[in-house]
């Protein structure tokens, strides 16, 4: 089992991993709220990347993995990865939208 | 296995996490699928249309195990109400300790300041 020490490393590893075989390819997760530990693991049978935490500041790096995977899974692995990106873009635009309208 | 709807998973997913928290873990498994045989991939790929995929989750707490299936079109909602359950359940983990560390950093700068004069 490949325990990642670096975060953006398992993003980037697992991001490959599941554009390479978007068929075989699974992302799991177990929390342990007796431990206080959460273990994430993605795999293609064949590889196996791992990351295990007890911090917080990681879980909310986690949910920004989970929404990468949910697009990625729905729409297929060509989807467009920068969606926490261009949910921010968006928002910046709409911010630039309001300030033009109140003049 | 148990296939349910999205909104009734999430409950059920809930439900799991408040149970847990004595002991026993909670695990959550995403993966793509079509939800469709090979035969029937084979020959939707001969037709010429393109292949409907979903996104398969599943949740187990080692005894019970629920899956819903999540299509293109639900997958920001059930995102957004999944990141909420995760938030309001994962409260076990530790927090990062600036204090700690910016208590170390202080002892040892006065300490080399002492040595130096």
């Amino acid at each position: 089992m490949v325990y990642i020490t670096s975060w953006d490393e398992f993003v980037d590893r697992s991001v490959q991993l599941f554009r390479a075989d978007p068929e075989s390819t699974r992302y799991c997760m177990k929390y342990r709220h007796c431990d206080g530990k959460l273990v994430l693991k993605v795999t293609d049978n064949r590889e196996c990347l791992k990351f295990k935490t007890d911090q917080a500041q990681d879980a909310k790096k986690m949910e920004k993995l989970n929404n990468i995977f949910f697009t990625l899974m729905a729409r297929g692995p060509d989807a467009d990865v920068t969606e926490a990106a261009g949910k921010d873009q968006g928002e910046a635009q709409a911010t630039k939208k309001g300030r033009g309208r109140k003049q | 296995m148990v296939l349910l709807q999205p909104d009734p998973f999430l409950n059920e997913l809930t439900s799991m996490y408040e149970r847990s928290t004595e002991q026993g873990s909670v695990w959550v498994t995403l993966k793509r699928s079509s939800l469709k045989s090979k035969v029937q991939n084979n020959k939707l790929k001969a037709a010429g249309d393109p292949i409907e995929y979903r996104c398969l989750i599943r949740a187990t707490d080692g005894k019970k195990t629920i899956s819903t299936s999540v299509g293109a079109k639900d997958h920001q909602r059930f995102q957004a109400s999944y990141a909420t359950i995760l938030k309001a359940h994962m409260t076990a983990l530790k927090k990062r300790e600036r204090k700690d560390k910016k208590k170390a950093t202080e002892g040892a700068g006065s300490k080399k300041a002492r040595q130096g004069s």
